[in-house]
């Protein structure tokens, strides 16, 4: 396997990024450069390794009620607010 | 001498026979913060008069009474800033303490500040900081390692007694190893990360970086133990660790992995690396060769699996519940993109991109999902190392600090500066990294000891041994 052309754009967009022609430019030939040092992967053997699995531990804790955040904590950051609620750009026309 | 210059240790002793009081600790940390923060910029933010008020309430009779620690700055904090070193979070304060921090307060310690470091923990040098470089107490023209590079420049460069890192991929041992002091990453699974800022959820943990090995003990009985709100922590009772000290070498079996000691590599650290074998065996260790196989991958299989986990822990960052929002957007999706492209610095979003790729369609299985199946073949390696012996001593960095400037234009190469501890996340292994030497240019060598997963003790007791032995830990950077 050789190191894939990735279309930095495209993956940008996908992590909700928009990058300038020059972050695009340099960061093409820097993770270009990444991905063939990665390349040595593809030459382990692998067939039979099941991948990492989380430690084995009680997943869930057991369902009691607690206190937590107040509104007005949980809110206190946010860049908007109205109604104990956070503003967003509407997203139905 | 300055209190600034004692061990928590010493400082506690001095505490409960009354010979000082928590303010004169700070008084004396302030006086050292006001000649040399300027020059080191370790420092995010600092609590001057907040410290001072808790100084007064200080109850001695808790295990850190009096006591004040530095926190790096991607910790939360109840009403502190929690920037991560980005400009994304400007502005954010947390409404909630990690429980490492509530664990700390309710140890009776004292926060004294928020520390530097790269950019939401992604680098190895601190240069990566929207809020500015951090420069290494030994040479101030040379990076101090990363990314918990704020806390070891400032316990190194005594205006800290000790400071919390985070290590995902090393960044509490390689920067305790190029300023010279005690960094400590436990097991996966030992301290709670709740209210730490997730970076790569499967590799992150919280640990000390101090003077000395018994100071790292002390913070560790603090902060290990089970907590429901991070059910990645282990089930098993609070220890205290390092209650027995001295003689711990004797009969110790002290593996050498050859993938450690690679040709070119530093010679003067491969020589301080060497010597400090030496005296584990003339002290009544012995000293197995033993082999890691996979080792060469680890670089690779980190970088392919901490992105992947940091592009999902940093969707979060959307301008939506917290931090900094982008103005005048023209929908929801034009919000996120704006703030998230004014928020980012450069190694965060080359991170987050070459995450979003090695998870996305078509690339998934060569990538992500090899990635995974090689750090199995890692753990395997450490299980097997572990059955012929009962500590690994390696290097903790291939070379000591760099100069500033050196590799922010070459990301890869950047990289390439944790091949000896980022095996160590890999395989949730618990690790050590305590000074070993100088270079001729008196820059500090650090040394590595790896545990089995839980060796944390084996670890603490072999590192203080060492330490007491030598003097290295006692050597002050010029001032």
């Amino acid at each position: 396997m050789s190191a894939p052309q990735i279309n930095i754009s495209d993956v940008a967009s996908l992590a909700r990024l928009t990058l300038t022609p020059e972050e695009t430019a340099k960061f093409s030939a820097q993770l270009t450069q990444i991905l063939g040092h990665m390349e040595t992967l593809s030459q382990i053997a692998t067939g039979a390794v099941p991948e990492v699995t989380p430690p084995a531990q009680p997943a869930l804790r057991q369902d009691i009620p607690a206190p937590s955040l107040s509104i007005e904590a949980a809110l206190s950051n946010a860049p908007a607010q109205a109604n104990d609620l956070i503003l967003v750009p509407r997203i139905l026309e | 001498m300055s209190l600034a210059y004692e061990t928590i240790a010493t400082l506690r002793r001095r505490l409960l026979s009354k010979e000082i009081h928590p303010r004169d600790i700070l008084k004396d940390l302030f006086t050292q913060i006001d000649a040399r923060e300027k020059t080191l910029h370790a420092y995010t933010y600092l609590h001057r008069e907040s410290a001072l008020v808790a100084a007064e309430k200080a109850d001695l009779s808790l295990p850190l009474g009096g006591i004040p620690i530095a926190l790096k700055d991607n910790l939360n904090a109840l009403g502190d800033p929690c920037t991560c070193a980005s400009k994304i979070l400007e502005g954010y304060k947390a409404p909630y303490d990690a429980t490492a921090v509530s664990l700390l307060r309710q140890a009776g310690s004292i926060l004294l500040g928020r520390t530097n470091m790269d950019e939401f923990a992604m680098g190895s040098s601190t240069e990566n900081s929207a809020l500015g470089l951090t420069r290494n107490p030994w040479d101030p023209t040379r990076i101090p390692g990363g990314s918990s590079g704020g806390s070891a420049a400032a316990v190194a460069g005594r205006i800290a007694l000790a400071a919390l890192g985070s290590d995902t991929g090393g960044s509490i041992r390689q920067p305790a190893a190029l300023c010279g002091c005690v960094g400590l990453k436990p097991t996966y699974g030992r301290i709670s990360r709740y209210g730490l800022v997730a970076f790569a959820s499967s590799l992150d943990q919280i640990g000390p970086l101090t003077r000395t090995v018994e100071d790292s003990a002390l913070l560790l009985s603090v902060l290990a133990g089970h907590d429901p709100r991070d059910n990645t922590t282990d089930l098993r009772p609070p220890e205290k660790f390092l209650t027995q000290k001295n003689g711990s070498v004797q009969g110790l079996r002290v593996g050498l992995p050859k993938e450690y000691f690679l040709p070119g590599m530093d010679s003067e650290t491969e020589s301080a690396i060497r010597s400090a074998a030496d005296w584990f065996r003339k002290n009544g260790a012995t000293l197995v060769d033993v082999s890691l196989p996979h080792t060469p991958t680890a670089i690779a299989v980190y970088y392919i699996l901490a992105t992947a986990e940091a592009s999902a822990n940093l969707a979060r960052f959307d301008g939506v519940r917290y931090g900094r929002r982008a103005t005048d957007a023209r929908d929801v999706l034009d919000l996120y993109h704006r703030t998230r492209s004014e928020g980012f610095g450069a190694e965060v979003k080359r991170r987050i991109i070459l995450g979003t790729f090695v998870l996305s369609q078509g690339y998934a299985d060569a990538y992500y999902c090899q990635a995974q199946k090689v750090r199995a073949l890692l753990r395997q390696d450490f299980e097997k190392a572990f059955t012929q012996c009962d500590l690994l001593l390696t290097p903790t960095s291939p070379e000591p600090a760099f100069p500033l400037g050196e590799r922010t234009q070459d990301p890869l190469k950047m990289y390439l500066a944790d091949v000896f501890t980022i095996s160590t996340n890999l395989g949730g292994n618990g690790a050590i990294s305590l000074p070993c030497g100088f270079t001729k240019s008196n820059l500090p060598i650090g040394l590595q000891l790896i545990g089995p997963r839980f060796g944390e003790e084996t670890i603490l007791r072999a590192a203080h041994d060492f330490e007491q032995a030598h003097d290295f830990f006692q050597r002050l950077p010029p001032s």
